[in-house]
């Protein structure tokens, strides 16, 4: 799968590293920004309402 | 590439989710929080004038209480002597202990308990560890550590006398007097929760730390800054 998607990469293998190490940033910045904030009320198991009552 | 080898690689990027999920729960909530309390905390002093800087026999008449305010806006400031230099000190304390609220790493007090200075009992909400790690070194502090609480006018100060750990119903740990609902006030207490497990310690949310003080005295701000604070180099 990911080596699929490598491949799919255009340019020589350089420019294919960078393009990769790019998308792997922006889909952290995205987790980290907003899918993590998302979810995370959700999982009550994880994140605990330190309030009382 | 088989349907194994995918099922592998899929498997692979749910434990590196998980993985991330735990580091973003553990490092950058509290990253985040902290720095939304330091802009809280920046414009709560911004507003007023330093207290004075030096230290006066704190006062044991009757302090004056704060005038109520809306949810979500200062109370005051927490100091508690004892985290210096483990926790974020100083942590603005606001009006209400929604999640959206503690989980700027500022502490909360509970509408429905008295106000600070009041006879009765002050409770605050903090988080444990998560969301600026708040309340994370509660089981640090042993009776007669001071825990203060700065409000625009005077600075009031209690000291640790006990702490238990309940289950998070056990909501009469709020009451006037903990543990006795209906009971009418005679001290002046404070109260602070936070997040507990029997198991996991500090990790854990499946129980509550209670932390409880006495009210020992206060001071005019232009008087002076309590001893304890003033060691820490002022608040």
């Amino acid at each position: 799968m990911y080596a699929w998607l490598f491949r799919r990469l255009p340019g020589p293998l350089p420019v294919r590293l960078l393009l990769a190490l790019v998308l792997l940033a922006a889909v952290l910045v995205g987790l980290f920004g907003w899918g993590f904030p998302a979810v995370a009320p959700h999982l009550t198991w994880l994140t605990g309402d330190p309030a009382l009552g | 590439m088989s349907a194994v080898g995918v099922l592998g690689e899929l498997m692979i990027t749910l434990g590196v989710l998980l993985a991330l999920l735990l580091v973003w729960q553990l490092w950058w909530t509290t990253v985040v929080a902290r720095q939304d309390a330091d802009a809280v905390l920046a414009e709560v002093r911004a507003a007023l004038p330093p207290a004075a800087a030096t230290t006066a026999a704190l006062r044991t008449d009757d302090p004056p209480v704060p005038e109520p305010v809306g949810h979500g806006e200062v109370v005051g400031v927490l100091t508690v002597p004892r985290w210096d230099g483990l926790t974020r000190n100083a942590m603005p304390v606001v009006e209400g202990t929604t999640p959206d609220l503690l989980d700027r790493a500022l502490a909360g007090r509970y509408p429905e308990t008295q106000r600070v200075g009041e006879v009765g009992n002050v409770a605050l909400a903090g988080h444990r560890r998560t969301f600026g790690d708040s309340f994370r070194y509660v089981d640090r502090l042993v009776p007669g550590d001071p825990v203060v609480i700065e409000t625009a006018s005077t600075w009031y100060v209690y000291e640790v006398t006990a702490h238990e750990v309940v289950d998070p119903s056990e909501s009469s740990v709020l009451a006037p007097v903990p543990k006795q609902p209906g009971v009418a006030p005679a001290e002046r207490l404070l109260t602070l929760t936070t997040c507990h497990s029997r198991t996991l310690g500090e990790y854990g949310n499946d129980q509550r730390w209670i932390t409880y003080a006495t009210f020992v005295g206060w001071l005019d701000r232009a008087e002076g800054t309590p001893e304890p604070v003033l060691a820490l180099g002022g608040a």
